[in-house]
């Protein structure tokens, strides 16, 4: 059965007393005249308003569509909830509900969103923008690169080259001091020239693009090692490599660092009679992956010194003794970061070094 | 006796290149041009050189990369574009070891790649060794119909 709707029958509904003595502010009105058909104390004392007056203000004028202004003036964001109660009436309860504080999170919620996109974009525009730079100065350099490769050695060969037409042309008549100095020039032309190379291939292996596969360091240790014998055919140097060893990197980076560590440890150990040098790997178990080394009874280092080896024109020995241009370990360094490895080094002086390195 | 042409813009690397050349006894004519636009005028006997005979083409060019006006590199492309000078034998001679520039040369159909040594001795050496194996060992291409 239908429950009576006429104002009378609600008003002396069982029901009112809880509606009445109830915390919310609350009221119902007709939805198609907008009269208020009963309102309870809570909402009278939100607005300060007398129930007579209440009972005669339109409902509209109650409650904007989601907010009503407080007798305090403080707008009070609210949730009304139309309720049918049947017997042909459209019935709407208004029960306030103060949502303010969810209102204020929602709208700090949207302007930290905002905010976010507005970082996200400056960060867009930042990251654009040094992009652009980056890419002017790796232009620059390759311009740079270009030019040392070329123009530096030019004059260098007319050096070389007049000092060494000089020789020929009249040696017969120069004393032998002349003739030492002119050879100090041709030397000194030929170490500028080795410079310039090793300069050009420390800026190669920071442009080269990597191509990682798939590398058989073993076999390029061993081929590395046949070069350099071929070099010194008198030096006895024995030489040990281990088998089976396989990297995932770039070949042409890996040759050039192993390059450089087997021809440091070919020249540091010229001065031992029986000079050993040996490639091999271990297995780290924290995490490192393969750790490659190059291993030799050379003259070794001030293991003090050990963080200056890596940096470039750092050189730890007399170049008389043992003539270099400081630029192979810095290669050796940026190939292996570029790898995303590390590389270190231990040694005690007269004992010989290691030098350790991975490639992930 | 053989022909080249040496294509090189330095004064020094000229006397130095014909210097070497002169302790073999393998040439008997280098001859010299300073750029690229005249090396292309030489070889196609154009402008400067319109006079010549174009089909007294050299044994084989020595080719600088950085060269004023015309670089080595469109020199070369536009050699390899005329059927004349298609087959030629081009040997680079370059101070040059940049991976691009050996790219480059060996795409657009260089014979060879040369980079000049600092050392006198070795540079007479290479170029002897040129001398000997382009215009003695090898089998020159065809005249070009």
């Amino acid at each position: 059965m239908t429950a009576p709707t006429d104002d009378h029958s609600l008003k002396a509904s069982p029901y009112r007393a809880i509606f009445l003595a109830h915390s919310e502010p609350m009221w119902f009105y007709d939805r198609t005249t907008s009269a208020v058909i009963d309102v309870n104390d809570a909402a009278l004392a939100f607005y300060a308003m007398t129930r007579d007056g209440f009972l005669r203000t339109p409902a509209g004028d109650l409650l904007t569509t989601h907010a009503a202004r407080r007798a305090d003036g403080r707008i009070f964001y609210a949730d009304s909830h139309e309720c049918d109660l049947g017997g042909g009436r459209a019935l709407v309860l208004v029960a306030l509900h103060d949502v303010t504080a969810l209102r204020a999170a929602e709208s700090a919620l949207a302007r930290a969103e905002e905010e976010q996109r507005r970082q996200t974009a400056e960060f867009e525009e930042r990251v654009r923008e040094r992009t652009v730079q980056l890419q002017a100065a790796i232009s620059e350099l390759e311009a740079f690169s270009y030019s040392v490769s070329h123009d530096l050695r030019a004059p260098l060969r007319s050096i070389a080259g007049f000092s060494q037409a000089l020789i020929e042309d009249a040696g017969p008549s120069l004393s032998a001091d002349a003739r030492d100095d002119i050879a100090r020039i041709i030397a000194a032309a030929g170490r500028m020239d080795h410079l310039i190379n090793d300069l050009l291939t420390l800026s190669m292996v920071t442009r080269a693009e990597m191509r990682r596969e798939s590398v058989d360091v073993s076999e390029l240790a061993n081929r590395i090692v046949a070069e350099l014998a071929d070099l010194s055919p008198t030096r006895p140097v024995s030489t040990t490599v281990a088998s089976g060893m396989v990297a995932h990197g770039d070949p042409r980076l890996v040759r050039v660092a192993l390059e450089n560590l087997l021809t440091n440890a070919w020249k540091f150990t010229s001065r031992r009679e029986r000079a050993c040098i040996e490639v091999g790997q271990r297995d780290d178990s924290d995490s490192t992956g393969t750790v490659y080394f190059v291993r030799d009874n050379g003259v070794g280092f001030d293991p003090a010194f050990a963080d200056k080896l890596f940096g470039p024109f750092q050189r730890l020995h007399d170049a008389a003794d043992f003539p270099g241009t400081g630029i192979g370990l810095a290669t050796v360094r940026r190939i292996v970061l570029r790898h995303g490895g590390r590389v270190w080094a231990e040694s005690r002086p007269g004992q010989g070094a290691c030098f350790y390195f991975t490639l992930q | 006796m053989y022909q080249i042409l040496l294509v090189e813009d330095n004064a020094d690397d000229v006397e130095l290149t014909l210097r070497a050349f002169r302790k073999s006894d393998l040439v008997n004519t280098v001859t010299v041009v300073r750029d690229g636009v005249e090396a292309l005028d030489y070889l196609l006997a154009t402008g400067g050189h319109a006079g010549r005979d174009g089909e007294d083409l050299p044994d084989l060019v020595l080719l600088d990369i950085k060269l004023p006006r015309v670089d080595g590199l469109q020199v070369l492309e536009r050699l390899r574009a005329n059927p004349r000078t298609k087959l030629l034998p081009i040997v680079v001679l370059t101070s040059s070891i940049e991976p691009k520039d050996l790219q480059t040369c060996y795409a657009l159909g260089a014979n060879s790649y040369v980079r000049k040594p600092i050392d006198f001795q070795q540079f007479s050496k290479a170029l002897q060794q040129i001398g000997s194996y382009w215009l003695e060992t090898n089998q020159a291409p065809p005249a070009p119909a």
